[in-house]
């Protein structure tokens, strides 16, 4: 165990100690340059700053999107596979390909399917007689609706994920309750969200924060759709820390914004494990 | 059987047309970029687009290949992947194997471990990792981008390794030590092949977290090292929008990964579900 721990420590915890002790130096982007200690002024700057807010205020709409639409949709197709038993073998294997693709390539291949003028998505909703023109919608160029947009094809490569939890979750429920529900002239309704749901809950949890926190931090796959843009309409803590800290120079303030970052996940994964997680509840 | 398995026909139909409806939706991004990569350069970006090509050739395949820099680009990202694959094994088999055996409260530690190392921002640890690196004499290398990339992977690894020996029944262990085994030739000889099953699922997803990482990618090589993932990416602004050879190099990158999974469908799936499903 200790070489693991000790590769951790190393390459995990000394540069996330370097990382958080930065956000109290104002700090010279040229290497080796001058460092001095500001005290608590990188974080005073990042929470005045009207970028930082905006940024925030996007990382948290983006998560909850992606995060909401891939429970919903993950949860309707695992509760059909289940329905179909063991014919949906098949439908788990194809459902599963798009975990393996890198987001860099789900992002280029999204915005390659929504540009306006040659992408197939606004030809095809063009065709089926929903758009005039295919340069009607901007999905990635309209400042009000390009951070859904750029949502589009994480939820895509990650459903998946989901609708495999929640299926195995599935497989464990016993069918008697579920054949107990029935007689006691239980509807669909009623059994999914008196029966099923309380009883995935632990299943659900997992499989919500575990992308909730990849959600809010996506990187790559926004960065290669927008950069950021329109209008930094989807410039999320991550996209504006890397921008602070490479375009900019600015490691202190950089810094300091990951720091506040990194509080707020584990703040809110702290509330989301007590909450709806319970670990050690007896079940 | 499972109880939610339905018995009547009719709503067996409705679900299985449901079904091939949101399949379609779901493969067909991906069917297009391929369709796409066998069009011409210029029917790729033609206006209006169409589905299928109107003449198949390999153009952008032979273009994106010959680009400067692809070729050497995916050999880095396999010895990268390959690399980073062994060092997650290599680290986390006996730091699984302590954790079940020795039922040290810190196997707690290591899944807290592995859930806040997924929370911290990867630019977080990779501006000051890229220091280390150079400090090290090890700037722009596969080596280093391997053990960036095993700072993703092992946590889980370990997490994945720890359910896989959990399964091994301790007896097994035992009969190897009175016959004569040492702790570690029982474990390298009898709980090993055991749970090579587990190792594989172990394997390919730390091959995959590699494979696939762009950010740690982009910090820490420049030019020997670079992988595909930026390469990919640098096809818009290096050489202007070509997105023909984009979803041809796009294409080659993932198609081996996504053979690999429909081939070993089901150790993945119970690789991706099985820490959740066992909390």
């Amino acid at each position: 165990m200790a070489p693991a721990a000790l590769f951790l420590a190393a390459f995990v915890l000394w540069p996330l100690i370097r990382f958080v002790w930065n956000a109290f130096y104002d700090i010279s982007p040229i290497a080796g340059g001058p460092r001095a200690y500001v005290g608590l002024q990188n974080f005073i700057d990042a929470f005045a700053s009207a970028s930082f807010q905006g940024a925030s205020l996007r990382t948290v709409v983006y998560t909850l999107v992606v995060v909401a639409l891939e429970f919903a949709a993950g949860l309707v197709v695992a509760l059909i596979f289940a329905a179909l038993g063991r014919r949906s073998t098949v439908f788990r294997t194809i459902f599963m390909y798009p975990l393996m693709i890198a987001p860099v390539v789900a992002g280029l291949l999204w915005r390659f399917l929504l540009i306006d003028n040659f992408g197939i998505v606004n030809e095809l909703l063009v065709r089926a007689g929903v758009l005039d023109n295919p340069s009607q919608v901007g999905w990635l160029s309209d400042p009000a609706i390009a951070l859904f947009a750029v949502a589009l094809p994480d939820i895509w490569l990650t459903t998946s994920f989901i609708t495999l939890v929640l299926f195995a979750g599935l497989q464990t429920i016993p069918g008697e309750i579920l054949e107990a529900a029935r007689i006691d002239g239980a509807r669909f309704p009623t059994m999914l969200f008196r029966v099923i749901i309380p009883l995935l809950r632990p299943v659900i949890a997992v499989a919500l924060i575990v992308r909730g926190i990849d959600a809010a931090r996506a990187f790559d796959i926004i960065l290669i759709q927008t950069n950021g843009g329109p209008q930094e309409s989807t410039t999320t803590l991550s996209l504006l820390i890397y921008r602070t800290m490479t375009r900019y120079g600015d490691i202190g303030l950089a810094s300091a914004m990951g720091t506040i970052y990194l509080i707020g996940m584990l703040l809110v994964a702290a509330v989301a494990v007590t909450a709806i997680w319970r670990p050690g509840e007896a079940r | 059987m499972n109880g939610l398995e339905t018995r009547r026909r009719s709503t067996k139909a409705i679900l299985g047309v449901m079904l091939a409806v949101i399949l379609v939706l779901y493969g067909f991004p991906f069917v297009y970029l391929l369709l796409t990569s066998f069009k011409t350069p210029s029917e790729a970006i033609a206006v209006p687009p169409s589905v299928m090509p109107n003449v198949w050739t390999l153009e952008n395949y032979v273009a994106a290949l010959a680009k400067e820099g692809v070729v050497p680009a995916l050999i880095n990202s396999v010895v990268t992947a390959v690399l980073s694959t062994l060092f997650s094994l290599v680290l986390a088999v006996p730091a699984a194997y302590a954790v079940t055996r020795y039922r040290t409260p810190s196997g707690r530690v290591f899944v807290l471990a592995a859930l806040v190392t997924r929370m911290v921002p990867t630019i977080a640890i990779g501006a000051p990792l890229v220091e280390t690196m150079r400090a090290m004499g090890i700037g722009d290398t596969s080596f280093a981008l391997a053990i960036a990339h095993t700072t993703i992977s092992l946590p889980l690894s370990i997490w994945l390794m720890a359910s896989f020996f959990e399964a091994v029944p301790d007896e097994i262990e035992e009969a190897a030590k009175m016959d004569g085994a040492s702790r570690l030739g029982a474990l390298w000889r009898v709980v090993l092949p055991v749970v090579s099953g587990g190792l594989a699922v172990t394997a390919i997803f730390a091959f995959l977290a590699s494979w696939n990482e762009f950010l740690f990618a982009l910090l820490l090589t420049s030019v020997r090292a670079q992988t595909t993932p930026i390469v990919i990416a640098n096809f818009q602004t290096q050489f202007g929008l070509d997105w023909g050879a984009m979803t041809a190099l796009a294409a080659v990158y993932s198609l081996p990964v996504i053979l690999l999974t429909l081939v070993l469908q089901r150790h993945i799936v119970a690789g991706l579900t099985l820490g959740a499903v066992k909390g």
